[in-house]
């Protein structure tokens, strides 16, 4: 889930435009990482030491990494090391924006130097995924330190990105959260949660999307919303909800019950309190997610 | 184990949810297969069809996966429902448990564990 983050600060930080990053993202399978990007990642080389070596290749025939052992920038283990290493997804992302022309390998350094600073990541965290850096970065991200129920809210955002990793699809780029007090679109489906206390969660956004949206999770295809679709949407909010009610009776031994999910057609839902809305950019197009917690 | 003898009841209000579990259990051989939408057509269905074994989502319409699940155990003592759900929290497994439930099993459901539960509920 680092790499979406990644995609998001690159974002936010004008370094790329949405377009550009959402046919990275979708090019980011076909690419093959470069020494020079694993080596700025692990900060053994400098973007001007890369560019010192590309230089260099063009008029001596020899391989990028002999090169930067011949220079004195690399060991035979580094090289050895940096390319046995299984590629982050956010790394294949950088690559790729590298390879288009999109990022210079300086760009890319300082992009990804402010990014694990911003965050303080190492790359053991980003290699193991650790729960607790997600965590800290949805936290962070989205504002919900402002919020009474932080906690509540990031557990929830945290799990429900990972389960569009696991049943969506791992194209997406979180965007900017925003508080609202109701959620309208063309197809809205609300499930609520309620025990110790109350969530109120919903998917809205437009036809194609919803459509989309349910293609990916029922790998089925569709051409209209029916109930069929409505249900196939409802299934993966009810899905994720059942995951985060077990996750709150397991670790928290908070016991809380789901209602049946409920479906709006060209209307509105209004939350009995403040929501966060968090719009999230999928290679399809934009699906806006709603979360109250009281 | 011969799948086309076994008789399978599956309650979820999820169209969809019915349809992946009806198709797994098909590509497995499963031919009698029954349906129900909500927790009240999941006892009148058991009932009339007697399965061998009911997959039963907790959270319905009209009555709830628990108290389908009571009505049907007060029907018949030794039926095998299986508790398919969402929500498989402590609660609600002490419930499911306390109410003779077969086994529980945590949605996204898992093909093979499903397999597993059929061949065990069959010996």
């Amino acid at each position: 889930m680092f790499a979406q983050f990644f995609g998001a600060f690159l974002l936010n930080n004008k370094l790329v435009s949405p377009e550009t990053l959402a046919q990275a993202i979708d090019d980011k399978k076909n690419t093959r990482m470069r020494l020079g990007v694993l080596a700025i990642n692990a900060g053994l080389m400098t973007a001007e030491q890369v560019e010192h070596v590309n230089v260099a290749q063009q008029s001596i025939d020899k391989r990028f990494g002999d090169l930067c052992v011949d220079f004195g920038y690399l060991t035979n283990s580094d090289v050895d090391r940096l390319l046995s290493e299984q590629p982050t997804d956010y790394l294949l992302l950088g690559q790729t924006l590298v390879n288009n022309g999109t990022l210079t390998n300086s760009q890319f350094e300082q992009a990804i130097t402010a990014y694990k600073d911003q965050y303080q990541l190492s790359d053991d965290d980003i290699s193991s995924n650790q729960n607790d850096k997600l965590s800290a970065i949805v936290k962070d991200f989205f504002h919900f330190n402002t919020a009474e129920n932080a906690r509540i809210y990031t557990d929830y955002v945290t799990l429900l990105f990972k389960s569009f990793i696991r049943f969506i699809g791992d194209d997406f780029t979180p965007m900017e959260s925003s508080v609202a007090n109701e959620a309208e679109a063309q197809y809205i489906v609300c499930q609520k949660i309620h025990g110790k206390y109350t969530a109120e969660l919903a998917i809205a956004c437009p036809k194609e999307e919803y459509i989309s949206f349910a293609e990916r999770f029922a790998k089925e295809d569709f051409m209209e919303v029916d109930e069929y679709v409505n249900e196939v949407v409802g299934e993966f909010l009810n899905v994720n909800n059942g995951l985060f009610v077990v996750n709150e009776s397991n670790q928290s031994g908070i016991e809380l019950s789901l209602e049946p999910q409920h479906y709006v057609h060209d209307g509105k839902v209004k939350f009995e309190h403040q929501a966060f809305c968090i719009p999230v950019a999928f290679a399809f197009g934009e699906v806006e997610f709603y979360i109250s917690v009281v | 184990m011969d799948f086309t003898e076994i008789k399978i009841l599956l309650c979820d209000d999820s169209m969809f949810a019915r349809k992946k579990l009806r198709m797994f259990l098909s590509s497995l051989g499963v031919v009698n297969i029954s349906e129900a939408a909500d927790g009240e057509e999941a006892v009148t269905k058991y009932k009339e069809v007697q399965p061998d074994l009911v997959f039963m989502d907790i959270v319905m319409p009209k009555l709830t996966g628990i108290e389908a699940l009571k009505a049907i155990k007060e029907f018949d003592p030794r039926a095998k429902v299986v508790m398919a759900s969402s929500v498989g929290t402590q609660s609600h497994l002490k419930q499911a448990i306390v109410l003779g439930a077969y086994d529980f099993v945590q949605k996204p459901i898992d093909d093979a564990q499903i397999e597993k539960i059929i061949r065990n509920a069959m010996k």
